[in-house]
């Protein structure tokens, strides 16, 4: 199960505006010098009013625990959590706001690092970037965005790492274009591959590093794969202490869990965030999540989301 | 049993897994809890769940018992501030563990000993402490309701009522 996270009622501190419409926000703790530490990688859950939780990279120095810096992209379609902080967060309110969470870490390896981002994707390889350069690792970051005008935080990309280890590929600059299946086509030896981006960019990555071994391909999605269409259908969960647990078509599994009185942690609902997590003992899960790995998924399930065919046998 | 303490801290919160913040003085409501603190609202983790929790106690003694290393535990070597073990008051010189059912008077305010708070596995998690759930057993506080309600202060005396 993931473990909770104390919450600190954060004050924002500095915003300003990237390209690509993208707001970059400041967090500093009211009474406290220091924020929690964190790894590149790692996210907070920002509380809304509604009660809604979004997840956002840290994208600042991990060296810097003096603030925390978001970046937040005005997705108009989206789920209204990102407008909504976009639209009405102002200098000086104060935002709920999990200490950091990592399911998104640098592997400790003495290779090569290959980093790709797509977009507002930059935000959890800025930080791996940062932590890379200091250390002195070998790394290669390609960030692509369609283009320079709309690439956020391309100019604090610039000043941290310095042009050595960065790669840009704009949509509207032919001569910068990338084929990523050319990128990815030879794996390096001992190298590690991280990538983050919108929907058709973690595809596109996924296809064509298919044959990278396992444990070598890391990734952070915003949002889980698309779907299938297939409606959803009704099943059942067997808990430990035998309880019997219908779950109808309409309703997720993990709501119907918490009504059966099983207290579980859930944050953003979604099937990214892995707050619901728990095993599973026995059954066919349908996995609809992304964040349990190929080798979780035979034993892990994320209940806020996924569903399973005829019985499953749930480790809670 | 004659002894006589006083109040250290008072600390709320507003929801499950928010930091505790520490108050100046807090306004007591018989039968609810403190103003603002999370099982008040109905915030916290284990509103749902009916017991008693109006207001939570823990002895500072305790907290330097821990910050001293007492008891061994394997693995675990940390302090425990006031404002990180989410009960709502710190106390000094106060026997918790042997007034379950009786009364006491907290300033003002009268509190009755609902029974020994059990740690949880969940403060381990939420403070990223694994061996402190070990660290407070037995000795992790008092569970009160509140009967007659008021304001309170850090300094306030607490004094038993019922010998």
């Amino acid at each position: 199960m993931g473990s909770p996270r104390i919450i600190m009622k954060l004050i924002v501190a500095g915003i300003h505006d990237e390209p690509g419409d993208v707001r970059v926000i400041e967090l500093k703790h009211q009474r406290k010098p220091l924020l929690p530490t964190f790894e590149p990688g790692s996210h907070v859950d920002v509380h809304l009013p509604d009660g809604k939780v979004r997840q956002y990279s840290l994208c600042g120095d991990p060296e810097d625990l003096s603030r925390y810096t978001i970046a937040v992209k005005r997705e108009s379609s989206g789920r209204g959590g990102s407008a909504w902080i976009y639209d009405q967060v102002t200098p000086g309110a104060e935002l709920p706001v999990s200490a950091p969470r990592n399911h998104f870490p640098l592997k400790e390896s003495g290779g090569p690092v290959l980093l790709l981002a797509g977009g507002i994707g930059i935000t959890p390889i800025l930080a791996m970037a940062r932590v890379l350069c200091r250390q002195g690792k070998p790394f290669e970051l390609h960030y692509f965005a369609r283009s320079r005008s709309l690439a956020p935080l391309l100019r604090t990309l610039e000043e941290s790492i310095g042009a050595k280890s960065l790669r840009l590929h704009f949509d509207d600059q032919v001569d910068t274009l990338q084929d990523i299946e050319g990128l990815l086509s030879t794996r390096p030896s001992g190298a590690q591959l991280y990538y983050c981006g919108p929907l058709g960019f973690m595809a596109a990555v996924a296809r064509v590093s298919e044959h990278w071994p396992d444990g070598t391909v890391h990734f952070e999605a915003f949002q889980p794969p698309v779907q299938d269409d297939t409606a959803p259908e009704p099943f059942t969960i067997v808990l430990r202490n035998g309880t019997v647990v219908p779950v109808p078509a309409d309703r997720s599994a993990l709501s119907a869990i918490r009504a059966a009185g099983v207290l579980l942690m859930a944050s953003c609902e979604n099937g990214v965030c892995g707050t619901c997590e728990c095993g599973y003992l026995e059954g066919q899960p349908i996995h609809r999540d992304a964040v349990l790995s190929n080798d979780a998924r035979s034993h892990r399930f994320i209940p806020c989301v996924s569903r399973a065919t005829g019985v499953l046998k749930l480790d809670l | 049993m004659t002894w006589q303490g006083n109040l250290l801290h008072i600390h709320i919160a507003p929801a499950a897994s928010y930091e505790m913040e520490e108050l100046a003085e807090a306004q007591l409501i018989a039968g609810r809890g403190i103003v603002g603190d999370r099982y008040y609202l109905g915030t916290g983790t284990y509103s749902p769940k009916p017991d008693v929790r109006e207001v939570t106690l823990i002895e500072i003694e305790v907290l330097e018992a821990i910050a001293n290393g007492e008891p061994k535990i394997p693995g675990f070597k940390r302090s425990l501030a006031p404002e990180d073990h989410r009960r709502n008051l710190t106390t000094r010189g106060v026997p918790l563990n042997h007034l379950t059912g009786k009364r006491f008077r907290v300033g003002e305010t009268i509190l009755r000993a609902a029974r020994m708070n059990f740690p949880c596995k969940y403060i381990e998690e939420l403070l990223g402490m694994p061996g402190l759930y070990e660290g407070l057993l037995n000795r992790s506080g008092l569970n009160c309701s509140i009967e007659v309600g008021g304001v309170i202060r850090p300094g306030d005396p607490i004094v038993p009522m019922d010998e």
